[in-house]
């Protein structure tokens, strides 16, 4: 087989796309990751010179979330993506090889892409029982992943799972599921939490590495600042509603029929950073506050353990006790406050026993 | 043991020196902040729990109303005069007298300041029969106020402001100053919680910074609501 | 061992050569399978064994049950959404909530939508490579499979021009040496029986398929404001109806309406005129490779679904068939109470859990799971490196539920024999149609190859029921009924102290449900039995052997280098593993003292 040192354009150009709907594809990618048209010429020129790169995607304790959000993306399409810009040398959700001979695609591309490949990761491993709730090939899936990890250019944690630890690893994480950079250090890892990611979010990460060959601009929590800048609350097309004081009460009320904000319905917006009010879902069809729901906050790390998702306020368990900062918080202030009387009431004893004496002392 | 060597032994202003009825402790710019910062925090308190709790939903056109906006926008006026308040409280602390850097600190390493702490804990118990005459805070008040308000205000700058740039957005000189802070919470429903159970922790300050002042008024041997407004702290037993 | 039989009926001999496939691929999750050959390479044991463990019902533990959707929705991202819609029945049935007409629709559209995309892409996605050979595709004739496309469908992406620029840009792919997802694939292997001309219409169609199964699921986005993990509510829908009122546009109006009736238009002509002409074709092929029945013949099961009026899941209401065959006997259709604790039971003997003593099953009301991860003496390798599973011994993180004693088989295929056996025409017809089509018996649907034609057939069902609701759902709202919810028992003041509930439903990989007790408005235990753990079950006590193990069983391998035989069989059950490894204890606390030997 022939050592492949073909472009990404020079592999459109033979799959038989014209010169034409190629700069297309390169302006209209530029407008999705809300770059300028002077980045279509950047993104044409990386393409045509920059060689296509191999990816591994591995799978730990997840639900394939990620991998069917990935096959819903609409531009590009997922079948562009595996046929033309990458070379998914390995999933093991769609590859055809299985057993020996997966692990062989996996092997292969480790050795002759060291350090030049990809590593895709969905779900996270779990530490407990020696590795061992999660098995591929009779071995720990962490082991695996780590030496998979130490060939990479870079890791891209795909998902909740591989980037806070999501569902599994809420209370009281049975299997010590950890996130992905828990165990990988010494690599570059991009975060692209959700449960699952926008498809179209999944693709342009990979679209922006494949053509500009480096990371996307990361944000403080390693998320690509391109989608996970904003929260959901800045850009929600109900936020006039907020603003407003315009609030659903209760399911099916005449202000959810008309659209109002699900702030009191325990909507986690306002401290979620996503693309799903800007990108939305599905091609652009909806997401969830547009069909009435509040939404869970799934991209925010630990988002399973902050109490109903139907809760305004977050549930805290200082000391044991359990409650919202309001209740806590209220409880603590009334104790102070019949603390504070009975110790104005034992004063002004003391104060009248005193002067009493004072005055018979006088007398 | 007389007031005159209390006051001695605290080294507490100059009273033992030539005795007099008052002294004045608070200087006017002092002053002006602490009744700002009380309004302040007053409107903060009750802003910041309707931002959590909003008033009941209203009907018609989003238009017509802007009920959570003005309420936000009163929550973040009153915050950034607290904030820059504070600023300026530190500018005083620099500039002005000797009290007016008491709550910035606490003499963490000076034997006699615990023991005057647990004197006034034992006032306040009733176990002892008389307070000691103070110029500025007494040692439990300076605690309290070191931890209780100049820490907490710390925190609620830091928690709002890391808040606020959520809403400025990265690179804004808010996400440049108070971002790194927030990032340190993880899910930013951690940041708003903390930030929520901090103002209830400046309610009850408040409570027991209120009651006590009006006790001390009445009960110890110097002046406190009034010293506030006037700056002149009075002794009632001439500190004697 | 010598040749042993199990009471279900099966032989099973473990003397000949062990052949390992582990990962299994195109599947949810990560499941391992160990095969022994005779010397003729027939297949005389089976051992599978679910590799992965997560434990979300320990986690859903004190949990509020207006939540527990979320969480159990997790369990599973390819069936998204079933998880959620029978967790919600389980918390309604326990708390006796009813819920409005229009949510009954809206629910039994998300659920037939599920349906119709899993199955599809399924079948292209995870199945279709047992079956097409990919490279045979280059070396087809364009006209030719132009012709063959246009004698079976109507399809209009049929020209020999199409056909010939996909040969070019398959060719081109293949060329650059790079073959990604298709790098080391079983190309060539004998058991691939299609002329190049239907495998090049084959890859066309699973192009075709995967660009197309992203437009199904906008009606999960319309309702359920996203896909993958759409949202479900407590008491109805979360989405309000509002057609032509003040502010119409934020909710479920004409358009969104329009919308949803468009995308199943379009979905009943490509599983009319793709999914199933290219089902029976490829079908033609293998007319002879009838295998893989396991189970099938003998013990199916179903808990009926897609109730037809709202809050009344009695069998006459449900429009997917329930109840259990056993001992093959068709005529009798043995109904299901899955709060009878004489009926189902789970089993960990040969599960990597343990149950306390004295206990030897469980009724999922009071399921408990402690993990206890032991292999058995005759495993080879180390704890972290097994090169071969021990079966006498504990060998999977699947439990092993049984019916009454009894291993059964659930999915597309058991659903579609209790149909027929019950006499149902909408099921009946349609098999004999295609049995008739294809020229074959009644028993030939006991097989891999029945199971993957039963799916075609369900899919192809469910998108007309998906019609069927739409329009129910329009008429209702016409009739002036706009209700979505039901919030008399939203808030958990309202609620009894203890009580527990049952939520069924057909999941696309069969019969699942979710076992709920609430006390003091809390998640006392939960405990979900779903599809794949009853078809991958381990053996019980006794020694049953679950459907994937009977399956396999007597399938000859051309080459057991090359397991395209038992993938393919596999993968006719759709299994999903993250699903089927879930376990509760009873105190959660325990789970994450594990004691690491």
């Amino acid at each position: 087989m022939p050592e492949p040192q073909e472009t990404f354009y020079d592999v459109i150009r033979r799959q038989g796309i014209t010169r034409r709907s190629f700069m297309k594809f390169c302006s209209l990618t530029a407008a999705s990751m809300g770059l300028g048209p002077t980045f279509a010429a950047r993104i044409a020129h990386a393409m045509e010179t920059k060689p296509r790169i191999p990816v591994l995607w591995m799978h730990g304790l997840e639900c394939t979330c990620c991998s069917e959000s990935f096959i819903r993306s609409a531009h590009p399409l997922v079948k562009d993506v595996i046929l033309s810009m990458i070379s998914l040398d390995y999933d093991d959700t769609l590859m055809a090889a299985a057993g020996h001979q997966a692990e062989a695609c996996l092997e292969e591309t480790r050795r002759k892409y060291k350090g030049h490949y990809l590593l895709a990761v969905e779900g996270n491993p779990p530490l407990n029982e020696d590795g061992m709730y999660c098995i591929t090939a009779g071995k720990p899936f962490v082991n695996t992943l780590r030496e998979v990890a130490a060939d990479a250019q870079a890791v891209i944690a795909w998902g909740t799972c591989a980037s806070w630890g999501c569902v599994q690893a809420a209370r009281p994480n049975p299997t010590q599921a950890v996130p992905i950079d828990k165990v990988i250090f010494d690599k570059p890892i991009v975060k692209v939490p959700g449960c699952p990611p926008i498809a179209e979010v999944m693709t342009a990460v990979i679209t922006y590495l494949v053509t500009f060959g480096e990371l996307p601009a990361l944000d403080r929590q390693r998320r690509p600042k391109m989608f996970y800048s904003q929260r959901i609350h800045d850009k929600c097309y109900r936020r006039a509603h907020f603003d407003a004081g315009q609030f659903v009460e209760s399911w099916d009320d005449e202000a959810a029929r008309e659209g109002f904000c699900l702030y009191k319905m325990g909507c986690k917006g306002p401290t979620t950073y996503n693309a799903c009010s800007t990108v939305r879902w599905n091609n652009g069809v909806s997401y969830p506050i547009q069909s009435g729901h509040p939404c869970l906050g799934c991209a925010e790390d630990d988002f399973w353990d902050k109490g109903s998702f139907y809760d305004r306020l977050t549930t805290i368990q200082p000391l044991g006790i359990e409650g919202t900062a309001n209740e806590i918080g209220g409880y603590a202030a009334a104790g102070v406050g019949g603390a504070v009387v009975a110790h104005a009431a034992i004063s002004a004893i003391k104060r009248a026993r005193k002067s009493d004496d004072d005055d018979r002392k006088q007398d | 043991m007389t007031s005159q060597a209390e006051t001695t032994a605290e080294g507490l202003g100059s009273a033992h020196t030539i005795p007099r009825r008052s002294v004045y402790v608070y200087e006017a710019p002092l002053r002006l902040w602490h009744w700002v910062n009380a309004a302040c925090i007053v409107v903060l308190a009750v802003t910041g729990y309707l931002i959590a709790s909003p008033p009941p939903s209203v009907m018609g056109q989003a238009s017509d109303h802007f009920i959570m906006g003005d309420i936000r926008f009163v929550h973040f006026a009153a915050a950034y005069i607290f904030g820059i308040g504070f600023l300026g409280r530190i500018y005083w602390a620099i500039v002005g007298n000797e009290h007016a850097r008491q709550i910035f600190y606490v003499p963490f390493w000076s034997r006699s300041y615990w023991g005057g702490v647990a004197h006034e804990i034992g006032w306040y118990l009733f176990l002892k029969k008389k307070p000691r005459v103070y110029v500025g805070h007494n040692p439990l008040a300076h605690l309290a106020m070191f931890f209780l308000y100049t820490v907490m205000a710390v925190f609620m700058i830091m928690t709002g402001g890391a808040m606020y740039a959520e809403g400025t957005g990265l690179g804004s000189w808010q996400d440049r100053v108070f971002g790194w802070f927030g990032a340190l919470f993880g899910n930013p429903q951690n940041l708003h919680t903390w930030h929520h159970m901090g103002m209830w922790v400046i309610v009850i300050f408040v409570i027991i910074h209120v009651y006590v002042a009006i006790r001390e008024d009445i009960m110890s041997r110097q002046s406190m609501v009034s010293t506030m407004i006037s700056g002149e702290r009075m002794f009632k037993d001439g500190g004697q | 061992m010598a040749t042993i039989s199990t009471p279900n009926g099966f032989k099973l001999d473990n003397s000949g050569r062990r052949v390992v496939v582990d990962p299994v691929t195109r599947i949810e999750g990560h499941l391992r399978v160990e095969v022994n050959v005779d010397p003729k390479n027939v297949i005389q044991n089976a051992v599978s064994s679910g590799t992965m463990w997560r434990g979300i019902e320990v986690i859903l533990k004190g949990r509020d049950p207006r939540d527990a959707w979320a969480f159990t929705e997790r369990i599973c991202g390819v069936c998204t959404g079933t998880h959620a819609l029978t967790s919600v029945r389980a918390v309604e049935n326990a708390l006796k909530i009813k819920i409005p007409e229009n949510a009954n629709s809206i629910r039994n559209i998300m659920q037939l939508t599920l349906q119709v995309h899993d199955h599809l892409v399924h079948f292209y996605h995870l199945h279709a490579l047992d079956w097409v050979d990919v490279i045979s595709a280059l070396k087809a004739d364009p006209k030719a499979t132009s012709a063959l496309a246009q004698s079976i469908s109507p399809w209009p992406m049929s020209s020999p021009g199409y056909f010939r620029d996909l040969q070019m840009r398959l060719t081109r792919f293949v060329e650059s040496g790079q073959l990604g997802l298709f790098k080391n694939g079983y190309w060539g292997h004998p058991a691939y029986k299609l002329p190049p001309e239907a495998n090049l219409m084959a890859v066309a169609h699973y192009l075709e398929a995967l660009d197309f199964q992203r437009e199904i699921v906008k009606i999960h986005a319309i309702y359920g404001g996203k896909n993958p993990h759409p949202n479900w509510l407590v008491g109805g829908v979360p989405c309000a109806i509002n057609v032509d009122g003040t502010g119409a546009v934020g909710a479920v109006n004409m358009e969104r309406l329009d919308y949803v009736t468009h995308v199943i238009n379009r979905t009943v002509d490509f599983i009319d005129q793709v999914y199933v002409p290219d089902l029976l074709a490829i079908a033609s092929f293998y007319k002879d490779w009838l295998y893989g029945g396991g189970l099938s013949s003998q013990s199916v099961m179903a808990y009926g679904d897609i109730p037809d009026r709202a809050n009344d899941m009695s069998p006459a209401n449900l429009m997917l068939p329930s109840g259990v065959i056993i001992n093959g006997d068709l005529g009798r259709v043995h109904e299901v109470d899955l709060s009878d604790p004489q009926q189902i039971r789970e089993f960990v003997d040969h599960s990597w859990y343990k149950y306390p003593n004295g206990m030897e099953s469980l009724h999922p009301y009071e399921g408990i799971t402690d993990p206890d991860f032991r292999l058995g003496p005759a495993t080879k390798g180390s704890k972290t490196d097994i090169e071969q599973l021990d079966e006498s011994a504990k060998y999977s993180f699947i439990k092993a539920p049984r019916w009454r004693g009894h291993a059964v088989e659930v999915g597309p295929l058991a659903r579609w024999i209790i149909g027929y056996a019950q006499n149902k025409p909408e099921f009946k017809e349609p098999v004999e149609a295609t049995l008739k089509k294809l020229d074959l018996p009644v028993p030939a649907l006991f097989s891999t190859l029945g199971r993957t034609a039963a799916r075609a057939l369900e899919c192809q069902w469910a998108v007309y029921k998906l019609r069927y609701f739409q329009n129910k759902l329009m008429a209702n709202i016409r009739s002036g009924d706009i209700a979505t919810a039901n919030t008399e028992k939203w808030e958990p003041s309202s609620w009894p102290k203890d009580v527990k509930g049952v939520g069924f439903s057909e999941a696309p990989r069969g019969a699942l449900a979710h076992w709920v007790h609430i006390q003091d408005g809390k998640i006392g235990n939960y405990q979900a039995v779903v599809p794949t753990t009853w078809n991958g079950s381990p053996r019980d006590p006794k020694g049953n052997i679950g459907a994937f193990e009977a399956a396999l069983l007597n399938t000859p391998m051309a080459d057991p280098a090359q397991p395209l035989e038992i993938l393919r069989t596999l993968h006719s059950f759709d299994p999903c593993l993250a699903c089927s490894t879930h376990v509760m204890s009873e105190d959660g606390q325990e789970m994450t003292a594990v004691t690491v030997r």
